[in-house]
């Protein structure tokens, strides 16, 4: 089959949907489909450009080109579902949401005006239709298929997707704590932070790169954590899973995450995951005191979790060896059929 | 966002009262809601929109109509016949020209004449005898920025009388029940019949009916709760069907408390009416959220009950036989008064819920207050963008755009 698989693309941005998004069309490709990544940039601000922005999908033409069908167009997350094809298949990562769960939050964007406030219904009546159009909708977690049953009486099959390839391995624990996220607000890494700050015996590793990276490299220098907390900014793939291997659990505690890979990469290095009651997605395979510990949204609580799982050395190897048994059901053999079936 | 809220309000005695008590606590927890005070013609200042509640009865809406008419804003249509209520607007406050008006607008020139015959009382009044065929609805769709309706019946009766704007379908949201204990009423079964005794509520029909499954059934009993209506003699009825004392229980006036009480203690309700004037009814949604089966006329939003809640009987010349079988079926069927009941308890849940109510409503009320400047702004970047590159707006090209944006509904207000 001939598959376009849809992704907006953030110039000089890169996150999970990124990697989920190259990992399928590597998929595909190696089951013998003919498949390519089409990507449009998306700009959500100022005002109505979320909608004219999203619009640019919907001027592409994709039924055929160069003079063959495209038998398939697999949407990720707004706005490419907007797109039009007779066969469109959504597997929903995620819609805009900020005008969903996150209005009227600090991670919001828009305002009371009454402009603003049509804005955002005019994005959620935009979702309706172009996420209607679908001939199969399935949705990576079941947090994003309940926000999306919620939100537009939708209903979608749940399809998780395995994490990024890498050389995963457990090795014996040298006690830190790992971050892997991507360094955004939403992440709340800060969170980790004021743990360390807590714990002087807590030591963390933080990866990757983001826009909240300057705010909490600063949160450290005024926490004093210099030497404990080490930030190491985007590393080889090499490199994290070296850090999987040998960290002592894996921090991953967004704010209602739609679906997070991070404890699925944590599994397969069979590390446990510390994570908190609101994360959302990652709680769907993050059981407290079965593969990890869901704790409160406090520094306190995060603290006391990360020390635990240090001193209870062999609960927590066995919490990894359950995660891990619990990641490896999810195979992209098993997504691709799923799919396309 | 401020919205000027113009409605009746407790401790008014009415449907939309009680709709407007219940609805207003959720609402404003979504948009900033001032509640306009009974009698007041105009918004309150630094409103950026005003929605007002309407329905037939002059007396509880004559003041919000007056408002309307002074500034324009978003209708919530409880009722699409308004005839009583123009009337009782116009004629009854001494402008027969503008009820006269408003009977041309609906019905031409023959209209306007049978205006003159009620005036010069040569035929009856037209709100008793032909509302429908006359709803005098135009001069209020003509005020409406937009509608919100709670059926799709009144929402077709509206597009039929050319009405162009957006049109919101927002289910009646249901009262959480209370947990009240049943009454003590006796009747196996026991059915109930809500609200004023009259022709209109298909009493007539419903007694023949309920006469003839009590002849069978001597344990069933009927529970008419209700004042009667000036002209209806419902004793006489009841003695010529042999009904008087045996197999009723009358009620007249009853509490809140006591109403959820009786409406818990009966096995099934019975919610006739025809003519409709397209109203919904709150006693059918409180007795769908009671998780009891219903029997309705097959009229109006009635109709639009799914068939899994609502045995429907149509208005016809086989009505109390159907009424009778509907009867039967539920006195005799155990588990189809339990299906039933189990499907009005889930429907109350899924479609009638206060909260997912009060969320329609405020994306109606900002669709409504902003949704011109968002579709204007679409439109002017698109078209900018389209005329940077040499679009010409007459060409292929733009007519192409603009079925693009049709399609996502992009580029006017919802």
């Amino acid at each position: 089959m001939r598959i376009a698989v849809c992704r907006p693309q953030v110039p000089f941005a890169r996150g999970g949907v990124e990697i989920f998004t190259d990992a399928l069309v590597t998929e595909l490709l190696q089951r013998g489909h003919d498949a390519e990544l089409v990507t449009v940039p998306f700009k959500w601000y100022p005002g109505s450009r979320v909608l004219t922005q999203a619009f640019l999908w919907r001027l592409l033409d994709l039924e055929e080109v160069d003079g063959a069908p495209v038998d398939l167009v697999i949407a990720t997350k707004f706005p490419s579902y907007v797109i039009r094809h007779p066969n469109k298949r959504v597997w929903l990562v995620h819609q805009f949401r900020q005008a969903y769960e996150l209005d009227r939050t600090e991670l919001g964007q828009f305002g009371e005006s009454p402009e603003d406030r049509a804005l955002r219904r005019k994005v959620q009546q935009l979702d309706l239709v172009a996420l209607g159009e679908a001939t199969r909708l399935f949705a990576t977690s079941e947090n994003v298929a309940g926000r999306l049953e919620r939100s537009t009486g939708l209903s979608a099959e749940v399809l998780p997707h395995p994490p990024q390839p890498l050389d995963y391995r457990c090795e014996a624990s040298e006690g830190f704590v790992l971050s892997a996220s991507r360094l955004d607000r939403s992440k709340r890494i800060d969170l980790l932070l004021e743990a360390a700050a807590l714990d002087q015996s807590l030591e963390v590793v933080v990866v990757s790169d983001g826009p909240d990276r300057e705010r909490l490299e600063r949160l450290a220098r005024e926490r004093g954590l210099n030497g404990r907390v080490r930030f190491e900014g985007r590393v080889s793939a090499a490199r994290l899973a070296e850090l999987y291997a040998r960290c002592g659990a894996v921090y991953y505690a967004p704010v209602d995450e739609d679906f997070g890979m991070g404890p699925y990469e944590s599994f397969l290095s069979e590390k446990p995951v510390i994570t908190t009651v609101d994360a959302g997605g990652p709680l769907e395979v993050v059981h407290d005191r079965e593969t990890g510990l869901v704790v409160e949204a406090e520094p306190a609580a995060v603290a006391r979790a990360a020390a635990w799982l240090r001193e209870h050395g062999e609960e927590a190897a066995g919490y990894g060896r359950r995660g891990k048994a619990l990641a490896d059901e999810v195979t992209w053999d098993r997504a691709v059929a799923r799919l396309l079936a | 966002m401020r919205v000027a809220y113009f409605s009746p309000m407790p401790p008014e005695t009415s449907g939309i009262a009680d709709y407007s008590a219940l609805l207003v606590p959720a609402l404003a927890r979504r948009v900033e809601l001032v509640v306009v005070k009974r009698g007041r013609r105009r918004p309150p200042r630094r409103v950026d929109l005003s929605l007002y509640h309407l329905g037939n009865d002059p007396q509880a809406h004559g003041w919000i109509l007056d408002a309307l008419e002074r500034a324009p804003g978003v209708v919530v249509l409880h009722d699409f016949v308004l005839h009583h209520l123009v009337s009782g607007t116009t004629l009854a406050r001494g402008n027969a020209q503008g009820y006269l008006d408003a009977l041309e607008r609906d019905g031409g020139l023959p209209a306007r004449l049978l205006g003159y015959a009620v005036m010069e009382k040569r035929i009856p009044a037209l709100w008793e005898s032909r509302p429908d065929d006359l709803p005098l609805a135009g001069g209020v769709l003509d005020r409406a920025t937009a509608l919100i309706v709670h059926s799709r019946h009144v929402e077709q009766r509206a597009r039929s009388a050319g009405y162009a704007g957006a049109i919101h379908v927002i289910p009646h949201p249901a009262w959480p029940s209370p947990s009240v204990e049943a009454a003590a009423v006796g009747g196996a079964p026991l059915f109930g019949c809500f609200g004023n005794l009259n022709a209109s509520k298909r009493i007539p029909q419903l007694l023949g009916a309920f006469s003839r499954l009590h002849r069978d059934q001597p344990d069933a009993r009927l529970l008419l709760v209700g004042a009667v209506s000036p002209g209806f003699d419902l004793d006489r009825r009841l003695q010529r069907l042999g009904l008087h004392g045996d197999g009723i229980v009358r009620m007249d006036y009853v509490t809140e408390e006591r109403l959820w009480a009786l409406m818990a203690a009966c096995n099934a309700c019975l919610n006739l009416r025809a003519p409709t004037m397209g109203e919904t009814s709150g006693s059918v949604v409180r007795q769908l959220s009671l998780g009891k089966p219903v029997v309705v006329s097959d009229v109006g939003w009635f109709s639009e009950l799914p068939d899994e809640v609502a045995l429907k009987v149509p208005v016809d010349e086989h009505e109390v036989d159907t009424l009778h079988a509907a009867l039967e079926l539920l006195a005799t069927r155990d588990d189809v008064r339990v299906a039933m009941g189990n499907a009005a308890a889930a429907l109350a849940r899924r479609e009638h819920d206060l909260e997912r109510v009060a969320e329609l409503y405020a994306a109606a009320l900002e669709q409504a207050a902003g949704g011109a400047a968002v579709g204007e702004a679409v439109l002017r970047e698109v078209a900018q963008a389209a005329a940077d590159v040499g679009i010409d707006a007459d060409g292929p090209e733009a007519a192409e755009l603009a079925r693009r944006l049709a399609e996502v509904e992009l580029g006017r207000p919802s």
